[in-house]
């Protein structure tokens, strides 16, 4: 396929899937789906954009990213209980003290969360860079490890995410439903990608980041220590995970030890259909799937699996690589 | 008695399980063009790699002036002042000319803009295509910004590998005349299997053959001596 | 024939098939063999027949896991899918249809290797295609997609809850004949003979298939695929042979499953935790090595069912603080950890570690 084609296949195939279920739907269901499906599209964006990321960058495939998914939701879910029992800012007083605990609670998982992924990347990553195989292997024995530890520390029990007063419930606008929580999430995921996207296309850092997905090796030689930007692009990923896995359990209002598990599967296809290595792949490919998860949902309850695996099909099939190429 | 810019002695390197290099030693002058010569496999691109670090010798020293490479990371021999342009390239298609010269400068201040116009001067079409992705210019225009990328650091020693790879002959001679110009301001050591290249530029030389430098000597005395050429080269004047 | 008038290759096959049946490691299959078909009167324990005969199940399908993996070098993480069709065709058609006759049981069989044929053609040829690591993930997701779906199929699939049914005639657990040596002939027994039959069939097949002239091209593959193609064979078509062949013989363990425990639900004969339990086994016993699948197997499986007993005796040991108690409990854990030892440390995994060993000091 040549360049031109390149530009406007993935376009039409988001405005096909945006635009066509208004045949099926009245308009304001419409546009209460359509919320809940940006949203989870940007949650799915912020897990699989990690594992993109990693991938591209590093050349790894880590399957304990589910697991990192997973601490970040606990971990958030450890700080939100703690901060709320100290300062009283989850209650339903303000919305601004709203805000701040929840960004914290979010930050602060982030940040531990990367710590872990450092440690992971030196101690388990680190030996098997070069072989996919070994990767697949070995992360997945991390996984199992961070997953047990999770039910070591926390027990092996489901728990009920605790969610800031003020983001629970919904707005009635012109007699549309439009629920609090999403809005906030499709919000946060916009910053997110967007300071990605400025720090990749305008700072230094970025720019090599994305000279190192097309070829490591050269970037090395022209004076840069690349395994300081692997552990630093892997400390970044496994922020993201983290993020996404804190807000994702807002989302669904619930946390259980092996929740990472369940959503790898939906960020793996994600990352497949955008492509691997690509941040516009993993967040076009995210839209998709979580637009057309919810419509179906909603049109023919049992499908919506379906229509996720018949995307990742159709898409395969016209562009084996994923819609955009690394490093994009 | 001028001291050589780099030494390289009785280096062996395998790939794997395979002995590349069987003991290749040379010396490399300020001022002069070096070009390493030899059939295809002798293991000369094998000899850049490890003099930049992509490889690590198993055996033998290289010293750029008293400071020993040989046990050193690529960046870290990057940032002694050595630059390395492969037989790929090396460019980043994705990013544009402006971009790949900015992941190269080590230091962005005076001294690199300062060579930044001298690189412009040299290569004028770097200047035209600044905003462009690299991966949209011609063959000859992308080994350009290969070579001209490592400049903006005022590198040293600058190693270039196979630059004639597929480019058409006039393109070729646009390529000698512009590294002629690049002697000023860097020591230059060259591989290359095109010998009307190789003796344009070239001042000393080194035959390889097996993995082993056999012979060493200066570029107008190889030029006059059909026995080398056909021996290690195989060209014949007489076709 | 005499020796002198074969030609080397032929000399060499001769000479391999004379030592086979003279060197210690046939002495130890056939022991192994000898211990598997008189566990019934060995152990008198159900516990331990049940743990024994899981181990055999689960070593033809790491073993079938081992031929796309270790043998052919295609990484699936969705092969676990065939041993679930295996296990639902029989569970179906025993409960769900209720066609309880012995004709029934083995079209059960006939269909899902069918089905488990095709579906792996299809997967392969869509996927091998493309980079194969996108084969592991997408075949993982296809894994996960069937799983969801047998969840939610409840009038076919019996959803979550899954399908308990009877077995025929001699199978069925009410039948008795008498006893032999001390041992009931119950339909329990009669069934365990009759899966340890068929996997010592399959195990054949397979011990065949890896060193058939097939099997020969799929090692040269997995070893330097680009020779492959320069010596002119196709290589995607022979990775998708492999791949339908080790998901046929997947779907005839996961039938053997559905036979032992009657029952047949997603998360018994379809989830992801199996398919983490066939990869931990097949790294643990190593690849490329069928054998290593038994030991694997049994690492586990015996691992699995004596280890929380274990912990019952620590914990008793414990003061009754919540995290030590759950720090001894959660076993997982130390397995992953030794897990990826293991991984570190014998990348070839045990029992490849061990023929590595035996071969070097063979050269000396």
């Amino acid at each position: 396929m040549n360049s031109a084609e390149r530009k406007w296949l993935p376009k039409l195939i988001v405005l096909a899937i945006f635009l066509s279920p208004i045949l099926f739907i009245h308009p304001k269901t419409y546009i209460t789906l359509t919320i809940s499906g940006l949203a989870m599209g940007m949650l799915l964006f912020l897990v699989s954009s990690g594992f993109s990321l990693i991938f591209g960058f590093l050349s790894v495939l880590n399957l304990a990213h589910g697991a990192l998914f997973t601490w970040g939701a606990y971990i958030g879910f450890t700080s939100f209980t703690l901060i709320n029992k100290w300062t009283g800012w989850g209650g339903p007083d303000s919305i601004f003290s709203n805000i701040v605990i929840f960004l914290l609670a979010l930050i602060i998982a982030g940040l531990l969360v990367s710590l872990l992924g450092i440690i992971t990347e030196r101690l388990v990553i680190r030996p098997v860079y070069g072989s996919h195989l070994f990767q697949i292997f070995i992360t997945v024995g991390a996984m199992i490890v961070m997953e047990e530890l999770v039910r070591i520390v926390w027990g092996p029990n489901d728990e009920v995410m605790p969610v800031p007063m003020n983001f629970m419930g919904s707005w009635d606008l012109f007699d549309v439903v439009v629920s609090k929580y999403p809005l906030i999430a499709i919000v946060i995921g916009l910053i997110i990608y967007f300071t990605i996207y400025m720090i990749l296309r305008k700072t230094k850092l970025g720019t090599i980041v994305r000279a190192g997905v097309e070829n490591p090796e050269m970037v090395q030689v022209m004076g840069h220590n690349i395994y300081r930007y692997f552990t630093g692009v892997f400390a970044a990923g496994s922020a993201l995970a983290a993020i996404g896995g804190g807000m994702w359990a807002t989302f669904v209002k619930s946390i259980h030890p092996a929740m990472g598990g369940e959503v790898i599967v939906f960020a793996l296809i994600v990352a497949i259909i955008g492509g691997l290595g690509s941040m516009t792949g993993s967040v076009v490919g995210a839209l998709m799937v979580g637009l057309s998860y919810n419509y179906v949902a909603y049109l023919v309850p049992k499908a919506a699996l379906g229509i996720t695996m018949l995307l990742l099909v159709v898409i395969l099939s016209i562009r084996p690589t994923g819609l955009f190429p690394e490093g994009t | 008695m001028v001291e050589p810019i780099l030494k390289v002695e009785g280096i062996h390197t395998y790939i794997g399980k395979h002995h590349i290099l069987q003991g290749v030693s040379f010396e490399v002058y300020p001022g002069k063009v070096t070009v390493l010569l030899g059939r295809n496999g002798a293991g000369k691109s094998t000899t850049l790699r490890t003099i930049i670090g992509l490889l690590s010798p198993s055996k033998g020293t290289i010293f750029l002036r008293n400071r020993a490479l040989h046990h050193l990371k690529p960046y870290e021999i990057s940032r002694l002042g050595i630059g390395f342009v492969p037989e790929d390239r090396g460019i980043f298609n994705l990013l544009t000319v402006e971009e790949n010269f900015r992941v190269a400068m080590l230091q962005e201040d005076g001294r690199s803009r300062g060579m930044m116009e001298t690189i412009f001067e040299i290569f004028p079409d770097l200047k035209k295509f600044w905003k462009a992705k690299a991966g949209n210019l011609s063959g000859g225009q992308k080994q350009m910004l290969a070579i001209a990328r490592p400049l903006v650091n005022r590198n040293e020693l600058l190693l270039i590998d196979e630059p004639s790879k597929g480019l058409a002959p006039i393109v070729i001679d646009h390529l000698i005349d512009s590294i002629h110009k690049l002697k000023e301001y860097t020591v230059i050591i060259l591989v290359e299997q095109n010998f009307y290249m190789a003796s344009s530029l070239g001042n000393d030389f080194y035959l390889f053959d097996d993995g082993k430098t056999v012979h060493k000597g200066q570029m107008e005395e190889l030029v006059q001596n059909e026995e080398l050429k056909k021996t290690y080269l195989g060209i014949s004047s007489k076709n | 024939m005499r020796k002198e008038a074969l030609n080397p290759v032929q000399r060499f096959h001769l000479e391999e098939r004379e030592i086979r049946f003279r060197n210690a490691s046939f002495l130890l299959r056939m022991l192994l063999l000898a211990f598997f078909v008189f566990t019934p009167f060995l152990f008198r324990s159900f516990e331990v027949l049940d743990v024994v005969l899981k181990i055999i199940i689960f070593s033809a399908l790491v073993a079938s896991y081992d031929v796309i993996l270790g043998y052919t070098g295609i990484v699936s993480l969705g092969h676990v899918l065939y041993f679930g069709i295996g296990s639902y065709l029989v569970g179906i058609f025993m409960g769900r249809l209720g066609w309880t006759t012995y004709g029934h049981l083995a079209l059960a069989f006939l269909v899902a290797i069918v089905i488990s044929g095709v579906l792996s053609v299809l997967i392969g040829l869509f996927s091998l295609r493309i980079r194969a690591i996108f084969f592991a993930m997408v075949t993982l997701a296809f894994m996960e997609f069937t799983f969801i779906l047998s969840s939610q199929l409840r009038s076919i699939t019996g959803g979550e809850d899954g399908i308990s049914f009877k077995l025929p005639g001699i199978l069925a657990i009410d039948f008795s004949y008498g006893k032999f040596l001390g041992v009931e002939f119950t339909g329990r027994l009669i069934s365990y003979y009759l899966i340890l039959i068929l996997s010592l069939i399959l195990f054949l097949l397979m011990l065949r298939f890896v060193h058939s002239p097939v099997g020969r091209v799929l090692q040269s593959i997995r070893d330097n695929e680009q020779r492959s193609i320069a010596l002119g064979y196709r290589t995607y078509l022979f990775q998708v042979i492999a791949s339908s062949f080790a998901s046929c013989v997947a779907a005839v363990a996961g039938g053997c499953f559905a036979i032992w425990v009657r029952y047949v639900s997603p998360d018994s004969s379809l989830s992801v935790p199996i398919m983490l339990d066939v990869l931990l086994m097949v790294i643990v016993g190593g690849m490329g090595t069928l054998y290593g699948g038994i030991f694997g197997a049994a690492f586990l499986t015996i691992t699995r069912a004596f280890l929380p007993k274990l912990q019952v005796l620590i914990a008793s040991l414990l003061p009754g603080v919540p995290f030590a108690i759950r720090l001894s409990e959660r076993w997982l854990f130390y397995f992953g950890l030794l897990f990826i030892i293991i991984v570190y440390f014998f990348p070839k995994g045990i029992v490849g570690t061990a023929q590595e060993i035996l071969s070097r000091r063979k050269v000396e």
